[in-house]
């Protein structure tokens, strides 16, 4: 199973590498939202993996590790945060420069 | 039970809430909130550097849970110090935006509050995972303010400011979730304690993690090649936010520092990936120099002077060594003044030039040549190092304190190169004229914020002996972890 | 307290024209003069232990830690050079008044002209040779100002700035190797440092110090090759030249010759470096001395010929030629500062400095000519004149040095031929200007006399030059005896002071360079001839193409790297976490750690197999948005799952309705954006990218499974076992967020609560254009409100704001809390939005929700506030059991306080973001209707 999960930050990092080295401003963000997921995975995979050991007191005989959840209940909201203003930006800078290439202009291709 | 520690948080907070509340359109009101709460984290600051400079290391245990299960504020004489530059720094530079540019956008005066919780708070915060909150507190913040104003480079520069902090958050997280999978601790003090005991497998997944962290406060404090959103980004803020950042990337370095003299400074793990930031340090050094050299624009000559502090400070910084720290720390407050008084005068100067703005070419003639000229040329000589400002006392200071050849060089040549390209600069803006002049006026509040930032230098020059001493106190403190964490960790270390 | 006073009282002189330029140039001169004047009497009283063989010394501890004191020291050597700043300074303070233009209030000039005199003082009596270095660098900039006194002149700003590079950078050289020499002796104290001159030559560093401080000597001091400079300092008025170009300024550098001579004089490298640079400047200067038509130029190019010989003398390693050499820096100043004063005089007469067409003026100013006649001789060293006594002395070292074995005539050799030179341009400065004809088409016609006043500088500075040349050893023996004892730092040589020696080689020599001289002149035509066929090399030109060069090369080097795409940008930061993997991650010995993994079980499959589907699908289909978003939506679906599968519920609730939240962002984010994008990524930056992503996945999942299938003691069970008793709540997560890490959680809603406030300053007053179609190509439906939607989105409201009720209470206990049903909140209210438009939803509630999302933040700042009261920091927090029907017994904690702020900030946050972002497709709806 942790070999599952190791599998599944793996993709979720590596498309999400891969989206924000591209040149829209869109496909940044949904690279930023996919790394965002499997950076979140990976943070609360850092607590270990338990099956119906939920963190209530009382409710399980082995809870898992409440404070990676708590982490990353953390991360997802300010992940939320800076998403938001990204995609806000995106539609500023298209208001303003008329494109959405991430330097502010289309077509031209720089190194 | 003092909370003198959290206020340096809680103050702008409430500001910048209370300014939420507050009718939009009562500007006058919005102004004096901001600046009250500027005014009084002077005092507030004062107050902590006595209680730090006593030699003991205050710890506020928030929610009354001690560490390293709850989260602390620690201060010790450097967060002190720090808490102090931030709170010199801002009163002017906010002052400035009171004079007309807090009114380009809204919410500037919220943002700018915010702005000064998140940097102080990583000032503060002994908790990594309360250090990454801060710092995304201080970005969000930044990049409101980056954003302020209008115009398509400023969209542009801000665009790729957010992006690559995005990017570096996520970098940050990954480190933290490293550090708790290997050592199982979030508190600073016990992570320096527990990475220690680390081997094998272990201490390999930490190096990263460590690695990590260097690339995400290398990316705040723009250390090559990571400073390239650095230049864009900082000339072309409004004159108040880029003032203000300039302590932005000092909050990269503290981190860096605070975080080296707490875990790596001696012990098996001891000079983890210093030599890394000492060459890329160098190399910053030399890219800035030579930025600076290429510079079009006032603002991005100044902004490449920033960038030549920081390589200055990073390289010496990283050999981690007291003797070189203290005068870092004086160099780093110079840096962060003059800078901020640089551009707050490159907006005096383009308020002046009409549509040549800050471009170095040929403009019109200046209203109040003379004392903007005589302003720039003081700025100019303080920010290359040369006598007698404070700038020369630094340089002095740090060339004594790295005995290193390459060192050497490059800091005299950046210095030449900064002297080149503010000579070219000064003698195009003030004396290749033409036409008629067309400036406004530049308004009493602006001027005085700018000549209060400027006139730190021969403040900083004239107390320059007993100011050296205090970074050496700051120093010898930071060089002995063990008062740290067992202030923190109550005696278990 | 006399030496600070001396220093000081030009730098009070210069503070006082700011207060009195109104009073006209008359009084601002005699306010300047008065306090030299006084500086001068004051060295007068200072000196007299002096002429004993004693030294004055002051010192004041400034900077202790860094060795930099103010320490000052009256010794001969610095007396000397005193005497002729404050003296020659008095006398173009005179002439300056005389010389500027009418209209020029004269307050500027003297301001720097005083500056500059303070920093030569200071650099010529310092004590510590980091203050030294400190007055050296105020030179360089006072200088810079000098030169480019007249700011609106192209000449004037390129040669100040010129200068200015040159000398910055010797002067940086010169505090490199000053650190040095406090490195190698311990003490930047010049006392110190001169008595252990032997230490410092024997230190493996002696040779980078004395390149260093040489760096610093020949720039200021003009020495080839960095002489270039000098010439295109005349760009400055007059009164700065003869001011910086006899006395001062370039004498700086050779002033440093003479200090440190004790110190790194006597060695082979010194002998070659000196000497060789020397005779280099001696020769070049004086040979193209004779080809300048600029009256300045010839004098500029004259004096740097002069520093060459000072320096050559400085270099012989002899004391005799170290005595010589201070004799003609006397010398020197006093000649050709009446020479260039004498030039300024004709050049204000007669409108031009070009010596091709002022020509016979004797006719017209007489007694000027008288003047700069004998000044010019004692420059060509005409015996009975001071000039020739220490050319006298310079001929006789060349000839004693033996130091070049068998090639040891080059030194007279190259002696002589200077001398020869010397006399020619010496020669055309008299010939061409006071006879050769009439004047050609002068700008100014006839030239008279200057006033009566403008000529007594000149007159004394010639009298000067014709008493000591007659009477030395009345006049000057005394001073420089002093001074030739402080340079030697020690006991002085034998040396007789006459006019007559006798029939011997050195005068031979002089003899030789005078005819040679002369006959030189003679031919001057075909040398000129020969010089104006010479390809033009305008040094100016030069430099100021090196540097653009420079620059040039600076810019390109920026601009690969600051290339201004994210891309590239975003690269580097990967790369270099690839790095940091691909660097360390190899050194692990086994990517599992000692736990046994989980058992996999099918659906766990199935899910981690759409998952991955849909990441890599939203990867391929990034250009086609919706279904990219339609993508992204599983993903983050099924990572909600994960949550649920690993005992997290708390995450998946929150995750879900993140989820919900961000795809109607991007939804409306899509509307506004250009709904395809062009494929404009090339193979290579596509492989590049996707090796990056490769490698920086598979680090991260390595590292991810190794920390997975590792034990670890964490601080966990601590929260585990305080939650309840400590908190007040079973939820463990939910007690961290709101007790035991509060402060994250006050730090993450007021991110929140920035964000909402940036977005909504960026989203004022933007205007975008809307696409009319959907990526289907299909038109967007007219009907902006569809009656369905409104039917059934009213009734839910209710129904999804008691759930929230019901989350938000159970949360302390089991999963939910203030998060949560704050996002189930707010998408109950933008359901409303959506359905029923932004009108209808503000007529009912207030449409500015800046408030709501201070009063979140504030209501948890205020509850940690509030346990200052019992004495506790910040968010501590009590609690108590209740009981209320329908949802059961719950105990109330003043966490509660605290998630009703997260609650708050959460829907004031959300409906800022979204009702605004909505409001943009309002103002399209109202421009499409209008």
């Amino acid at each position: 199973m942790e070999l599952l999960v190791a599998l599944i930050i793996g993709v979720l990092v590596a498309t999400g590498v891969y989206l924000c080295l591209r040149a829209r401003t869109f496909s940044v963000v949904l690279g930023l939202t996919l790394l965002g997921y499997g950076v979140n995975v990976f943070l609360f995979s850092m607590g270990g993996l338990k099956i119906n050991q939920v963190a209530v007191v009382g409710a399980s005989a082995d809870p898992t590790d409440p404070l990676t959840q708590a982490l990353v209940l953390t991360a997802i909201v300010i992940g939320f945060a800076m998403t938001a203003f990204l995609v806000v930006l995106a539609l500023r800078s298209q208001g303003e420069q008329h494109s959405d290439h991430v330097d502010g202009q289309d077509g031209e291709q720089r190194s | 039970m003092t909370h003198w520690i959290i206020a340096p948080i809680l103050i702008p907070a409430l500001a910048g809430l209370l300014l939420l509340l507050e009718v939009r359109e009562r500007q006058r009101l919005r102004r004096v909130t901001g600046l009250l709460s500027c005014i009084a984290l002077i005092p507030v600051a004062l107050v902590l550097w006595q209680q730090a400079a006593q030699g003991d290391v205050g710890v506020y245990q928030l929610g009354n849970w001690q560490a390293p299960f709850g989260i602390v504020l620690v201060l010790d004489k450097l967060s002190a110090l720090m808490l102090l530059l931030t709170a010199v720094l801002a009163l002017p530079a906010l002052l400035y935006g009171c004079a007309g540019d807090d009114r380009r956008g809204p919410n500037f005066h919220s943002l700018f509050q915010f702005q000064l919780m998140g940097i102080n708070g990583a000032f503060l915060t002994g908790d990594l995972f309360n250090l990454f909150v801060f710092f995304e507190v201080l970005l969000i913040a930044s990049y409101g303010l980056a954003l302020h104003g209008r115009g398509p480079e400023r969209v542009k520069a801000g665009l790729h400011y957010v992006v690559l902090n995005l990017a570096g958050s996520a970098l940050f997280l990954i480190a933290l979730g490293l550090i708790y999978g290997t050592t199982g601790t979030l508190n600073m003090a016990d992570f320096a304690v527990k990475a220690q005991a680390l081997e094998g497998s272990d201490q390999i997944l930490l190096t990263v993690a460590v690695l990590l962290l260097w690339v995400v406060f290398g990316l705040k404090a723009a250390l090559f090649p990571l400073y390239f959103w650095l230049p864009a980004t900082y000339a072309n803020a409004t004159a108040p936010v880029a003032a203000l950042f300039a302590i932005m990337t000092k909050v990269g370095i503290y981190a860096i520092l605070r975080m080296q003299a707490l875990a790596f400074s001696d012990g098996p793990l001891a000079g983890l990936g210093s030599d890394l930031l000492w060459w890329l340090a160098l190399v910053t050094l030399g890219l800035a120099a030579i930025g600076a050299l290429a510079a079009q624009r006032l603002g991005g000559l100044v902004a490449y002077l920033v960038v030549m502090s920081v390589g200055t400070l990073v390289a010496a910084l990283s050999l981690g060594d007291p003797e070189t720290v203290g005068p870092a720390l004086y160099y780093l407050i110079h840096s962060t003044l003059i800078c901020g008084a640089l551009f707050l005068l490159c907006d005096l100067l383009r308020r002046s030039r009409g549509d040549s703005d800050d471009r170095l070419e040929s403009g019109p003639p200046l209203a109040h040549g003379n004392w903007l000229g005589a302003a720039f040329f003081a700025a100019a000589v303080a920010v290359v190092g040369l006598p007698p400002l404070s700038g020369f006392v630094g340089k002095v200071a740090l060339l004594q304190a790295v005995p290193s050849a390459p060192y050497w060089a490059l800091l005299l040549l950046g210095g030449l190169a900064g002297l080149m390209g503010l000579s070219r600069a000064g003698s195009t803006l003030f004396w290749r004229v033409h036409g008629e002049v067309v400036g406004k006026t530049l308004g009493k509040r602006r001027v005085f914020a700018m000549l209060a930032l400027l006139l730190m230098s021969p403040a900083l020059t004239l107390a320059a002996e007993p100011l050296l001493q205090l970074c050496a106190g700051v120093a010898d403190q930071l060089a002995d972890q063990t008062i740290y964490i067992r202030a923190v960790l109550g005696g278990a270390s | 307290m006399m030496l600070p006073a001396i220093v000081l009282l030009p730098l009070l002189a210069a503070l006082l024209p700011m207060f009195t330029r109104h009073l006209g140039r008359r009084w601002c001169a005699l306010l300047v003069a008065l306090p030299v004047v006084a500086a001068l009497g004051l060295l007068a009283q200072a000196s007299l232990p002096i002429w004993e063989g004693g030294m004055q010394q002051w010192s004041m501890a400034w900077l202790p830690s860094l060795g930099l004191n103010l320490a000052l020291r009256l010794d001969g050597l610095a007396l000397l050079f005193c005497v002729l700043i404050l003296g020659i300074g008095l006398l173009v303070v005179v002439y300056a008044h005389y010389y500027l233009p009418a209209k020029d209030d004269g307050g500027r000039f003297y301001t720097l002209l005083l500056l500059f005199m303070f920093s030569m003082l200071g650099v010529v009596t310092s004590d510590n040779l980091l203050f030294l270095v400190f007055f050296w660098e105020l030179t360089s900039l006072s200088s810079f100002l000098l030169i480019s006194y007249k700011q609106y002149d192209s000449a004037a700003r390129k040669g100040a700035r010129m200068a200015l590079t040159v000398t910055g950078m010797g002067g940086l050289a010169l505090l490199a190797g000053v650190l040095l020499i406090g490195h190698v002796v311990g003490s930047f104290s010049l006392s110190t440092v001169l008595e252990n001159g032997a230490l410092v030559q024997q230190h493996a560093l002696y040779p980078v110090i004395l390149c260093l401080v040489l760096l610093g000597a020949f720039t200021k001091s003009a020495q080839f090759p960095f002489h270039f400079w000098l010439p295109h300092a005349m760009a400055a008025p007059t009164p700065v030249s003869a001011y910086l170009h006899s006395a001062t300024m370039v004498k700086a550098g050779i002033f440093l010759l003479a200090r440190f001579y004790p110190v790194l004089a006597g060695t082979d490298l010194w002998f070659y470096l000196v000497t060789t640079a020397g005779m280099a400047t001696l020769l070049w200067g004086a040979v193209w001395a004779l080809f300048q038509h600029d009256l300045k130029g010839l004098l500029a190019f004259s004096t740097i010929s002069h520093l060459g010989l000072i320096t050559l003398l400085f270099g012989l390693n002899s004391p005799l030629a170290a005595v010589a050499g201070v004799f003609h820096i006397i010398n020197h100043a006093t000649f050709k500062a009446g020479l260039f004063m004498a030039a300024g005089i004709i050049d204000q007469q007669t409108g031009t400095r070009d010596m091709r067409r002022i020509n016979g003026l004797w006719k017209y100013m007489p007694y000027t000519a008288v003047l700069a006649m004998v000044a010019s001789a004692a420059m060509a060293g005409v015996p009975l004149l001071n000039g020739f006594l220490s050319k006298e002395m310079f001929f006789t070292e060349t000839l004693q040095s033996d130091q070049l074995g068998a090639m040891s005539w080059l030194l007279p050799l190259g002696a002589t031929l200077g001398g020869v030179f010397s006399v020619a341009y010496s020669a055309r400065f008299i010939h061409d200007v006071f006879f050769n004809g009439e004047p050609v088409n002068l700008p100014k016609f006839p030239p008279q006399e200057p006033p009566r006043y403008m000529k007594i500088p000149v007159e004394i500075l010639v009298a000067l030059c014709v008493a000591v040349g007659v009477f030395p050893a009345i006049t000057v023996a005394a001073l420089l005896a002093v001074a030739a004892t402080a340079t030697l730092g020690g006991t002085l040589p034998e040396y007789h002071l006459a006019v007559w020696h006798g029939l011997n080689i050195p005068l031979l020599m002089s003899v030789i360079a005078l005819v040679g001289g002369i006959a030189v002149y003679a031919c001057r035509r075909r040398l000129f001839a020969w010089y104006a066929r010479l390809p033009e090399i305008d040094a100016k030109r030069v430099f100021e193409g090196r540097i653009q060069a420079v620059v040039r090369l600076a810019a390109g080097v920026t601009r690969r790297l600051q290339t201004g795409s994210l891309q590239g940008y975003v690269a580097w930061v990967l790369a270099l976490v690839a790095a940091v993997l691909v660097w360390q991650l190899p050194n692990l010995a086994s990517v599992t750690g000692e736990r046994a993994m989980l058992p996999v079980d099918g659906v766990s499959v199935l899910c981690a197999l759409m998952l991955i589907a849909a990441a890599l699908l939203t990867t391929v289909l990034h250009r086609q948005r919706m279904m990219a978003i339609i993508c992204l939506s599983v993903v983050g679906l099924i990572v909600s799952l994960i949550f649920v599968r690993f005992s997290a519920p708390d995450l998946a609730l929150t995750q879900l309705s993140v989820e919900v939240v961000s795809v109607l962002l991007l939804m409306l984010a899509m509307y506004f954006l250009p709904s395809r994008a062009k494929a404009d990524s090339n193979p290579l930056r596509v492989s590049r990218d996707a090796v990056l992503a490769v490698l920086i996945g598979t680090g991260v999942a390595v590292v991810a499974l190794l920390v997975m299938t590792t034990d670890t003691a964490t601080i966990s069970p601590f929260f585990l076992e305080n939650s309840v008793p400590g908190g007040g709540g079973t939820n463990v997560v939910n007690v961290i967020l709101v007790d035991f890490r509060g402060f994250d959680t006050f730090g993450e809603i007021t991110v929140l609560g920035i964000a909402a406030l940036g977005i909504y300053a960026l989203l004022s007053d933007l205007k975008l254009a809307s696409a009319k179609y959907d990526p289907f190509g299909r038109p967007w439906a007219h009907d902006a409100h569809p009656l369905v939607l409104v039917t059934l989105s009213r009734p839910l409201l209710p129904l999804a704001l008691m759930i929230a009720v019901y989350i938000f209470l159970r949360g302390h206990n089991l999963p939910g809390g203030g998060f949560v049903a704050g996002l189930i909140t707010s998408v109950a209210l933008l359901l409303q939005y959506v359905a029923s438009g932004v009108t209808w939803v503000h007529k009912r509630i207030p449409g500015d929700y800046h408030p709501l999302v201070a009063l979140g933040v504030l209501l948890a700042g205020l509850t940690g506030v509030a346990s200052w009261a019992f004495d506790a920091p910040f968010l501590t927090s009590t609690f108590t059991h209740v009981h209320l029907p329908l949802i059961g017994d719950f105990e109330l904690a003043s966490a509660m306080l605290f998630d009703t702020g997260v609650f708050l900030t959460v829907v004031g946050a959300t409906l800022l973001i979204l009702a605004n972002l909505g409001k943009l497709s309002l103002l399209d709806d109202k421009k499409e209707t209008t």
